[in-house]
C-alpha cells in the first residue's frame, strides 16, 4: 500500500518537473531565501539586494507559470482542432463508402448495358449479311407481275389452240361430208352444185382460218 | 475420341498406383463443384477420387499451407470422376457409369459414406459406358445424364426413378445444359451435333451441325463438341470446330472466337466470357468475337472452370486440368494460389 502511494507520488513529481529542470527547486530556493531574509541580520543593503534577487526569482516562477498556462491552454486547442478533424476524416470514410458502393453498381449497369450493346452488335452483324428487306419485296413484286403476264400470255395461247382445233375440225368434217356425198349415186348436176357447195365452203373456212392465223 | 483415349490411360494408370510418388504427377482434375453455402470446394480427378477444400479457410489472411490442402480425399469411384454437380444439400458424383450422392453436410464432418448410388439402365452389360456430364432440371427437380452409351437419362432426384431416355446422338455424348425458361435439354456429343430436346416429349426439336458451318468448322481437330453453355437466348459451343456464340432463335452463329487448341469448358460471366481448354492459360473474351485477355496458369492443359457464385465472401474463380494443382483466382487478372490435391 504504502509503494504503491509511493509509486504514484514519485510518477507525480516526475511529471510536474518534467519540463524546464528546477521550478519546484526554484520554489524551495525561494522559501529558503525568504525565511533567511526575514532573519537577515546583515546590512540593509545585502538585505535590498537578497529582496531584489527574491524578486527576480518569484517574477521567473511567474513567467514559468504563464508559460505552462500557455502550453496548456494550446494543448486544449490543438486537442479540439484534432477532434474537428477527425469527424471531418469519419464523415469523408463513410461518404467514399458510400460512393464505392455506388461506383460497384454503376459497374454492374455498364456490364450489363456493355453486354446487351455486344449482343446487339453480334445479331446486327448476322442480319447484315442478310439482303435488304425493301430489295427482296421489290424483287418478289417484280417476279409476282411477270409470273402474272406470263400466265395471261399462256391462257391466250391456249385460247388461240382451242379455237385453231375447232376450226380444223370443221373444216375437216365438211371435207369429209363432201367425200361422202360426192361418193354416193347423186345425179351430174346435183353433183356439180353439191361439189360447188362444198368447195365454196371449204374455200370459206380455209380464208377464215388463214386469216385468223395472220 | 480424346476422352475414350484419357479414360483408357487413366485406368492403365490405376494399376500403376503402386508407385504412390508418382501419382502427383499423372493426375489430372477432371470436374469441380463448390458446395451450396460456398465455403467448400469439391474436385474430382481421374483415380477415382474427391478431395473436399475449404475455400474459406484457405482465403483468410491467415492461412498456411496446410490450408491449401484438401480437409478430406476419398476414393469415390472405380473408374475417373468426370462430373461432379451440387444441389442445394447433396454432393453429386459421376463415375464408372453410376451416380453417387453424399451429403455436403456429412462430407463436411468427414464422412464419406454414400447417401445412395444409382446406374441408369444401359442396354449392353458388357461394357460400362462412362458418365461424361451431369446437370439439373431445376423445374422438373430431375438429374440429366449424359455419358458413353451416346444416350441422355433423366432421373427424378426425389424418387430415383429412370424417367426417360432421350435418343439421337450417334456417338457420346461430352456435355449438357438446361435452358429452364424454354424447358429445353441441349447436349453437345462426339458426332459434331449439338441436339436440343423438349424435355417433356423428349423429342430432338433440333441438331446443329456445327462442323458444317464454314466458319466455325476446323476440320484439323475433328468435328466433336467437347463443351457448351447457355445464357437466355445465347450458346456457346466448342471443342473440334473453334469456340463460337450462337443465337438460339435464329440458329445462327453470330461471333466466332480466335482461340488456338479446343476449348473444354466455358461460361458467361457478367459482360464476358471465359473459357478453358488446351493451353495453358484461361481466356476472357467479348461476346464481339475479341480474346481480350488470356491469364497463364498453371496445369498444361485444362479441363474444368467453375465460379463460386453462391457466396460474396469467397468469390473465386477456380480452374483444374492435367495436374494435381487447382488454381484459385480471386481476382480475374491473376493467379492467386493453387490448392494441392
Amino acid at each position: 500500500m504504502g509503494a504503491v502511494t509511493d509509486d504514484e507520488v514519485i510518477r507525480k513529481r516526475l511529471l510536474i518537473d518534467g519540463d524546464g529542470a528546477g521550478d519546484d527547486r526554484r520554489i524551495n530556493v525561494l522559501l529558503k531565501s525568504f525565511t533567511k531574509w526575514c532573519n537577515s541580520t546583515g546590512s540593509p543593503e545585502e538585505g535590498f539586494t537578497q529582496y531584489q534577487r527574491m524578486l527576480g526569482t518569484l517574477a521567473q516562477c511567474e513567467f514559468s507559470m504563464g508559460k505552462t498556462l500557455l502550453v496548456y491552454d494550446m494543448n486544449l486547442r490543438e486537442m479540439e482542432n484534432y477532434e474537428k478533424i477527425y469527424t471531418d476524416i469519419e464523415q469523408n470514410i463513410t461518404s467514399a463508402h458510400d460512393k464505392i458502393s455506388e461506383c460497384k453498381k454503376e459497374i454492374q449497369r455498364a456490364k450489363r448495358i456493355r453486354k446487351n450493346r455486344q449482343e446487339y452488335d453480334a445479331l446486327a452483324k448476322v442480319i447484315q449479311q442478310h439482303p435488304d428487306r425493301h430489295e427482296t419485296l421489290k424483287q418478289l413484286e417484280a417476279l409476282d407481275k411477270e409470273l402474272q403476264q406470263l400466265s395471261h400470255i399462256k391462257e391466250n395461247v391456249e385460247d388461240k389452240l382451242e379455237l385453231r382445233k375447232k376450226q380444223f375440225h370443221v373444216l375437216l368434217s365438211t371435207i369429209q361430208e363432201l367425200q361422202q356425198t360426192l361418193e354416193s349415186k347423186y345425179d351430174c348436176c346435183r353433183c356439180a352444185l353439191l361439189r360447188q357447195d362444198g368447195l365454196w365452203v371449204c374455200w370459206t373456212v380455209w380464208r377464215s382460218l388463214y386469216k385468223g392465223w395472220v | 475420341l480424346q476422352r475414350k483415349l484419357r479414360s483408357i490411360w487413366s485406368i492403365s494408370l490405376l494399376i500403376l498406383l503402386s508407385r504412390y510418388k508418382d501419382r502427383h504427377l499423372h493426375m489430372s482434375v477432371f470436374s469441380q463443384s463448390f458446395s451450396p453455402c460456398g465455403r467448400f470446394l469439391a474436385a474430382g480427378n481421374n483415380y477415382g477420387e474427391i478431395a473436399v477444400f475449404s475455400l474459406s479457410s484457405a482465403l483468410s489472411p491467415d492461412a498456411t499451407d496446410l490450408s491449401q490442402t484438401p480437409i478430406l480425399t476419398f476414393t469415390a469411384h472405380e473408374g475417373p470422376v468426370f462430373s461432379l454437380f451440387s444441389t442445394d444439400s447433396h454432393l453429386l458424383s459421376a463415375g464408372n457409369g453410376e451416380i453417387s450422392a453424399w451429403s455436403w453436410a456429412e462430407l463436411i464432418k468427414r464422412n464419406t459414406k454414400a447417401a445412395w448410388t444409382r446406374r441408369p439402365n444401359y442396354k449392353s452389360s458388357l461394357e460400362i459406358p462412362e458418365i461424361n456430364a451431369m446437370t439439373v432440371n431445376p423445374t422438373e427437380n430431375s438429374l440429366v445424364i449424359g455419358g458413353g452409351d451416346n444416350n441422355i437419362h433423366i432421373m427424378d432426384l426425389e424418387s430415383g426413378i429412370f424417367k426417360s431416355v432421350l435418343q439421337g446422338h450417334t456417338d457420346y455424348i461430352h456435355c449438357l445444359s438446361v435452358r429452364e425458361r424454354e424447358g429445353e435439354i441441349l447436349s453437345g456429343g462426339e458426332d459434331g451435333a449439338v441436339r436440343i430436346w423438349d424435355h417433356r416429349t423428349g423429342q430432338s426439336v433440333h441438331c446443329i451441325e456445327v462442323y458444317k458451318y464454314e466458319e466455325c468448322a476446323r476440320p484439323q481437330y475433328g468435328k466433336w463438341i467437347s463443351c457448351l453453355t447457355t445464357e437466355s437466348d445465347w450458346m456457346l459451343c466448342g471443342g473440334g470446330p473453334s469456340l463460337s456464340l450462337w443465337h438460339l432463335r435464329s440458329m445462327s452463329p453470330t461471333s466466332i472466337f480466335p482461340l488456338s487448341g479446343c476449348q473444354r469448358q466455358a461460361n458467361f460471366y457478367q459482360d464476358m466470357i471465359l473459357s478453358v481448354g488446351e493451353g495453358q492459360c484461361v481466356s476472357h473474351c467479348l461476346l464481339g468475337g475479341e480474346v481480350k485477355a488470356q491469364i497463364p496458369c498453371t496445369p498444361h492443359s485444362l479441363n474444368t472452370l467453375a465460379l463460386n457464385l453462391n457466396s460474396t465472401d469467397n468469390r473465386v474463380l477456380t480452374v483444374g486440368g492435367s495436374s494435381h494443382q487447382i488454381d484459385v483466382f480471386t481476382n480475374l487478372s491473376y493467379r492467386t494460389f493453387s490448392l494441392s490435391f
